[in-house]
C-alpha cells in the first residue's frame, strides 16, 4: 500500500524492506534442545531474538519440601537428583553442611575421596556439556567422542558407588564404600583415554572455523554484570573474573591440590566452552593427586551417633541392634543451629543453607543451585541474537533442571 | 508411699498414691541450680523433678513419680553441692533451698555410660522381634550416653523368656532390668503382691508366687511401667510396631468410672488403650478389662447399612436404608405405637438425638438398654459396666422422658433403637417394625428391619458422663472411617430429616440443644469442654468408695489442661516416663 491507500503498482516496491511484526514461538519443554525441560516463550522480529521469557517447573521435585519430611540420611537420594550429572558433588556438599552442624570431621581418607569422586564427576558434567554443544551445531562426533570418555567414567562411579548418576555416594562422617580391589589401577587405565578423547574434541572444535564463527561474540556478558546476575562457575570464569570456591575458599583436601584456575577474557560462548574443556583437564591433574596422596585408613568415622555400626554388630550385639534401629528409625540427632555450607559444583557454587531444630530430621533445607541465577540471565544473553545462536549459548550456560528447580 | 515408709517425691505429679481425700498443703517453693540455672521447684520434689521443670533430663529407670524410691538402677546419679566429688542419686535426694546440682559433669556422664554398659551386659539382641521396640528406655539411654560398641568378651546370661506371668502379661527375663517398678507397683497401687524379685546378683529375676498367677485387675499397668520390654501385654504381643501407631485421647468404655485413656489405631483398626493422666479419675492407670474394650470397636462390627433380616437382608446403602426406615415409621406416627430404646454406652449427644427423633414420632415409651453390672473394688473398677448411665439420666431428664426397663419393649409396636445393648432379642421378634442403629452384630440386630452402622465411643466426636458426675469429652480418635458407620445423632438426624422434622448436624449442635434444655448444662458449650472434663457438682456422690479417685474439693469444676512436663514425650506421664 502507498502512503495514499492507492494500491502500489510499481514492480520495484517488491525488492522494497519487508514491513514485519514480531512473532512469538514457544521452544520446549520437550524440544530435544532443551535440555532440562526448560520451556522458553521467544519473541522473534524476523530471525532477530527481541525478547524471551524462560519458565522452569517442568522438572520441580519438591527438594526443600521432601527433605523436611525425611532423616538427615534420607535427603541424600534427593541430593542425588539436583545436578543429577555430577551428583557426588552434590551429595559432598549437603555432608558437609550437615557435618558443620554436628561439628565433625570425616576420615582424613574419606575427604580424599569425596575430592576423588567430586573431580570425576566435575569431569563428566563438562563433557556433557562440551559434547552437547558440539552436537547441536552439527558436530555430531565430538559428542560421541563425549559420551565415550563419559562412559568409562561412569563405569567406574558405578564399580566405585554401586550406581553411575543416582550414587548416594557419601555418608555423615564418611563415604559409603571404598574404592574395590583394583578400582585405582582400572582408573589410571582409562584416565588417559578420557584425556585423549578431550583432546579430540579440542582439535576438532577449537579451531574449527565454523564452530568459532558460531560462538565467538556469542552470548557476551561482562563480568560486572555476571557478578550483578550472580553467576559463579565456569560462566563467571569465562569472564575473566577469578572465583572458584576450590580456590577462594578451600574446603576438605583442595588446600593440598595443585591445580590451576583456568579464566576466560570475552565471557562469550566459545570461552565457556574452551574454559570447560580445560578445567577437565585440571580436574584431571586432581584426580591423580588424590590417588597419589590418599592414606590407607577407615572411610567413615566410627561413632555410633552417626555412623550405622557394622553389620557384625547389629546382628550379633544388642548394641549394635540399638543404635542400628535409632538411627534408621528415628535419624541421627543434629544439634540445633543454622548453617550455610557453600562448595564448587560443576556449574557454580553449590550453596546449602540447612536448619536444625535438634531433632532427627531437617527443619529446613533450602539448596543455591548454580544454575538457577544464569539462567535467569538467558534472556539478556540471546536478545538481539538470531534464533539459530539461542541453542549454543543456552548449551554454554548448562542448565540442569535437577538443580535449578528444587 | 507413706505406709510403704518410703520417701514422698510428689513434685511433677502431685498426690502420688496418697489417699485421695487428703488437701494437699500448698507447695513451698525453693530456689534451686540445675547445671547454673536457677529453678523455683516444689520442695517434696527430688532432683530428677527439678531438673525436668526446665527440660533438663535425668535419666532414669527405676524411679516413677508414683511410687517408692528403690534406688535401683543407679542411672540418676549425679554431683550436687552437698557432697562435692561423690554421686547423689537424683531420684532420692531431694531439693533444698540453693542446692546446685550438676547433671553434666565428667563424672555423672560417666557413670551414665558405665550403667548403661551393665544394663546391657546380659541383654539379649531382641530389639527386632520386641514389642518396646521404638518406645524402649535402654535404646533412648543407649543412644544419648553411651553409644559404644559392647565389651562383652564372654557368653551371655540364658534367662526364661516367654514367662506367662498372667492372663495379660508375659514376661521375659533377659530383657529385665531389676528395676522393680512391677514390684513396687503390685504392692503399692495394686496392693496385690503377686510378684517378688527371686534369686540374686545377676541370676535375680522376677517371679510369681507358686500357684499365684498376675491375675489382678490391674495387671497391665505392669507393662506401662516396664521401662524396657521385660513384660508385655499379651494381647498387643506382635500386633503393631509402635511407630506405626497414632496415639490419641480419648475415654475408656468399659465401666462408669470413664478412666481417660489414648486409643493408639492404624487406619480403622485400633491396636490398643494405655491410659492416659487425669487426676481425678483414673490418675494415670486402667483396669485390665478396660484396656480389651477396643476390641468391640474392630470385632464383629455391622459394617453396611442394611434392610430385612436374615434370607432377606441386603446391603443398599445409607440413603436407600435410611429411606426405608422412613418408609416404616411414617405410617405409624403420632399413632403412639413407637417406642425408643436408647443404650447407657451411648455418648450424650446419640441420646439427644434419639429422644428427638422419639419427639418427632411421638413415641409413647422410652427403654434403656445396658450392659449387665460386673465387678468392682474400690479403686476404678465400677460395678455398672457402662460409661454413660449418667449422662443417660440427664439427657431423658432434659427432654422429660421417663425411661422404663428394657424388658417391657414388647408394649410397642415398632421400636427404634440407640445401640442394642441388653434389648431381650426373643421380644424384639415380636415386634412389627425394629430399627437398629447398632455398633455390632448381636441378637438384636438379626431381627431388624432397617440396621444402621453406629461408630463406637473411640470413633466419634462425643460426650460422656462418668459415675460421680464427670463430663468428659469422646473424639474421632481412629483416623479412618469404618464402612458405612455413623455416628448414632447422624442416623437419627437423617431419619428426622425424612420425616420432615430436624436435627443436629454436629455432635456439638446435639450438646447445644441439650444445653438448652438441661439445667447441669447450661451455659457450657461442647467445644471449650477441656481435655480432661468438668465435674457437674449437682450429680456428685455422697460415698465413694475408700481409694475412688476424685475431684479435690473447692478447686474442682475445671482443671487446665493436661501438659506433659518439658523433657517427657506425649503419653509419657502414665508410665512416668518410660514410654
Ligand atoms: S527391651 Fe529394649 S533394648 Fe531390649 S530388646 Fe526390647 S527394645 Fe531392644
Ligand atoms: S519386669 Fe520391667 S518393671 Fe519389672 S523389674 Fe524388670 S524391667 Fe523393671
Ligand atoms: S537409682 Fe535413681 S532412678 Fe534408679
Amino acid at each position: 500500500m502507498t502512503e495514499s491507500g492507492l494500491p502500489d503498482t510499481d514492480p520495484l516496491a517488491l525488492e522494497a524492506e519487508i514491513p514485519t511484526s514480531p512473532m512469538t514461538v514457544h521452544l520446549g519443554p520437550s524440544h530435544p534442545a532443551m535440555h532440562g525441560t526448560l520451556r522458553l516463550t521467544v519473541t522473534l522480529d524476523g530471525e532477530t531474538i527481541v525478547e524471551s521469557i524462560p519458565e522452569i517447573g517442568f522438572l520441580h521435585r519438591g527438594f526443600s519440601k521432601s527433605s523436611e519430611n525425611s532423616t538427615w540420611h534420607q535427603v541424600l537420594p534427593y541430593t542425588d537428583r539436583l545436578n543429577y550429572v555430577s551428583p557426588i558433588l552434590n551429595n559432598t556438599g549437603y555432608i558437609m553442611g550437615v557435618e558443620k552442624l554436628i561439628g565433625l570431621k570425616p576420615t582424613e581418607r574419606a575427604e580424599y575421596l569425596r575430592v576423588l569422586g567430586g573431580e570425576i564427576s566435575r569431569i563428566c558434567d563438562h563433557l556433557t556439556c562440551i559434547g552437547a554443544i558440539g552436537l547441536e551445531l552439527g558436530a555430531f562426533t565430538t559428542f560421541l567422542y563425549a559420551m565415550e570418555a563419559r562412559e568409562l567414567l561412569w563405569d567406574r562411579i558405578a564399580e566405585l558407588c554401586g550406581a553411575r548418576v543416582t550414587v548416594s555416594w557419601t555418608r555423615i562422617g564418611g563415604v559409603a564404600s571404598d574404592m574395590p580391589p583394583g578400582w585405582e589401577q582400572h582408573l589410571r587405565d582409562c584416565l588417559p583415554r578420557v584425556l585423549e578423547l578431550t583432546n579430540e574434541i579440542d582439535t576438532l572444535l577449537t579451531r574449527n572455523r565454523i564452530f568459532v564463527d558460531r560462538t565467538r561474540g556469542v552470548g557476551v556478558i561482562s563480568g560486572d554484570e555476571a557478578i550483578d546476575w550472580g553467576f559463579t562457575g565456569p560462566c563467571l570464569r569465562a569472564t575473566g573474573v577469578n572465583y572458584d570456591v576450590r580456590k577462594a575458599h578451600p574446603y576438605s583436601v583442595y588446600d593440598r591440590m595443585d591445580f590451576e584456575i583456568p579464566l576466560g577474557t570475552r565471557g562469550d560462548t566459545y570461552d565457556r566452552y574452551v574454559l570447560r574443556l580445560e578445567e577437565i583437564r585440571q580436574s584431571h591433574r586432581i584426580v591423580l593427586q588424590c590417588l597419589d596422596q590418599m592414606p590407607p585408613g577407615p572411610i567413615i568415622i566410627d561413632d555410633w551417633r552417626y555412623a550405622l555400626p557394622p553389620k557384625k554388630e547389629v546382628f550379633g550385639s544388642i548394641e549394635g541392634v540399638m543404635a542400628h534401629f535409632k538411627l534408621i528409625m528415628e535419624g541421627i540427632h543434629v544439634p540445633a543451629g543454622e548453617v550455610y555450607v557453600y562448595t564448587e559444583g560443576a556449574n557454580g557454587e553449590l550453596g546449602f543453607h540447612i536448619v536444625s531444630n535438634g531433632k532427627g530430621k531437617p527443619y529446613a533445607i533450602q539448596v543455591r543451585g548454580p544454575g538457577l541465577p544464569i539462567l535467569s540471565a538467558l534472556p539478556r544473553l540471546i536478545k538481539g541474537h538470531a534464533v539459530a545462536d539461542l541453542i549454543p549459548i543456552f548449551d554454554s550456560i548448562n542448565m540442569i533442571g535437577g538443580e535449578v528447580e528444587q | 508411699m507413706s505406709d510403704s515408709g518410703a520417701v514422698s517425691t510428689g513434685g511433677g505429679q502431685p498426690g502420688a498414691a496418697q489417699g485421695q481425700a487428703q488437701i494437699p498443703a500448698p507447695p513451698k517453693m525453693v530456689k534451686v541450680f540445675v547445671d547454673g540455672t536457677e529453678v523455683q521447684t516444689d520442695s517434696r520434689d527430688n532432683l530428677i523433678e527439678a531438673a525436668r521443670r526446665i527440660g533438663v533430663a535425668i535419666p532414669y529407670f527405676c524411679y516413677h513419680p508414683r511410687l517408692s524410691i528403690a534406688g535401683q538402677c543407679r542411672m540418676c546419679l549425679v554431683e550436687t553441692s552437698d557432697a562435692p566429688g561423690r554421686l547423689v542419686p537424683g531420684c532420692q535426694v531431694r531439693v533444698k533451698e540453693g542446692l546446685k546440682i550438676v547433671t553434666t559433669s565428667p563424672a555423672v556422664k560417666d557413670n551414665q555410660r558405665g550403667c548403661m554398659e551393665f544394663h546391657l551386659i546380659n541383654h539379649p539382641v531382641d530389639c527386632a522381634i520386641c514389642d518396646q521396640s521404638g518406645e524402649c528406655k535402654l535404646q533412648d539411654y543407649y543412644m544419648e550416653y553411651d553409644h559404644q560398641p559392647s565389651r562383652i568378651r564372654v557368653h551371655k546370661l540364658n534367662k526364661p523368656k516367654r514367662e506367662i506371668f498372667g492372663p495379660q502379661v508375659v514376661y521375659d527375663a533377659e530383657r529385665c532390668i531389676m528395676c522393680t517398678r512391677c514390684v513396687r507397683f503390685m504392692d503399692e497401687i495394686a496392693k496385690e503382691p503377686q510378684l517378688a524379685v527371686v534369686d540374686r546378683g545377676t541370676h535375680s529375676l522376677i517371679a510369681t508366687f507358686p500357684g499365684q498367677p498376675l491375675d489382678s485387675q490391674y495387671s497391665g499397668n505392669t507393662v506401662d511401667i516396664c521401662p524396657v520390654g521385660a513384660l508385655l501385654n499379651r494381647d498387643f504381643r506382635f500386633q503393631s510396631r509402635v511407630w506405626f501407631v497414632n496415639k490419641s485421647p480419648t475415654v475408656c468404655t468399659g465401666c462408669s468410672n470413664g478412666c481417660n485413656v489414648y486409643a493408639e489405631s492404624r487406619g480403622e483398626v485400633i491396636y490398643r488403650l494405655l491410659p492416659r493422666r487425669n487426676e481425678e479419675v483414673n490418675q494415670v492407670w486402667m483396669c485390665d478389662e478396660g484396656r480389651l474394650t477396643y476390641h468391640a470397636s474392630n470385632e464383629k462390627r455391622v459394617e453396611w447399612a442394611r434392610t430385612g433380616r436374615g434370607d432377606t437382608a441386603a446391603s443398599v446403602g445409607p440413603r436407600i436404608a435410611v429411606d426405608r426406615a422412613v418408609e416404616l415409621l411414617k405410617p405409624l406416627a403420632g399413632q403412639g405405637g413407637i417406642g425408643i430404646a436408647v443404650s447407657a454406652q451411648c455418648t450424650n449427644e446419640e441420646a439427644a438425638a434419639a429422644f428427638q427423633l422419639g419427639a418427632q414420632v411421638g413415641a409413647s415409651r422410652y427403654f434403656l438398654g445396658s450392659r449387665p453390672q460386673g465387678n468392682s473394688d474400690d479403686f476404678l473398677i465400677r460395678a455398672d459396666k457402662n460409661p454413660n448411665t449418667s449422662g443417660i439420666l440427664l439427657v431423658a431428664e432434659a427432654f422429660g422422658v421417663k425411661l422404663e426397663v428394657a424388658n417391657g419393649i414388647d408394649r410397642v409396636k415398632a421400636l427404634v433403637a440407640m445401640r442394642t445393648d441388653g434389648l431381650p432379642a426373643e421380644k424384639l421378634a415380636r415386634l412389627e417394625v425394629f430399627i437398629a442403629i447398632a455398633q455390632n452384630e448381636d441378637a438384636a440386630t438379626a431381627e431388624a428391619d432397617v440396621t444402621l452402622p453406629c461408630k463406637s465411643v473411640y470413633e466419634q466426636d462425643g460426650s460422656l458422663i462418668n459415675w460421680y458426675g464427670r463430663l468428659q469429652r469422646t473424639w474421632e480418635s481412629v483416623p479412618a472411617q469404618r464402612a458405612d458407620s455413623a455416628a448414632g445423632w447422624s442416623w437419627a438426624e437423617r431419619i428426622l430429616t425424612g420425616l420432615g422434622g430436624s436435627g443436629p448436624k454436629s455432635a456439638a449442635a446435639a450438646f447445644r440443644t441439650l444445653a438448652e434444655k438441661s439445667a447441669e448444662l447450661s451455659g457450657l458449650s461442647f467445644d471449650q469442654l477441656p481435655e480432661d472434663g468438668i465435674v457437674l457438682e449437682a450429680l456428685l456422690p455422697r460415698d465413694w468408695p475408700a481409694r475412688a479417685p476424685r475431684p479435690l474439693p473447692g478447686a474442682h469444676s475445671v482443671r487446665g489442661p493436661q501438659t506433659t512436663p518439658p523433657g517427657m514425650k506425649v503419653g509419657d506421664e502414665a508410665s512416668g516416663g518410660s514410654r
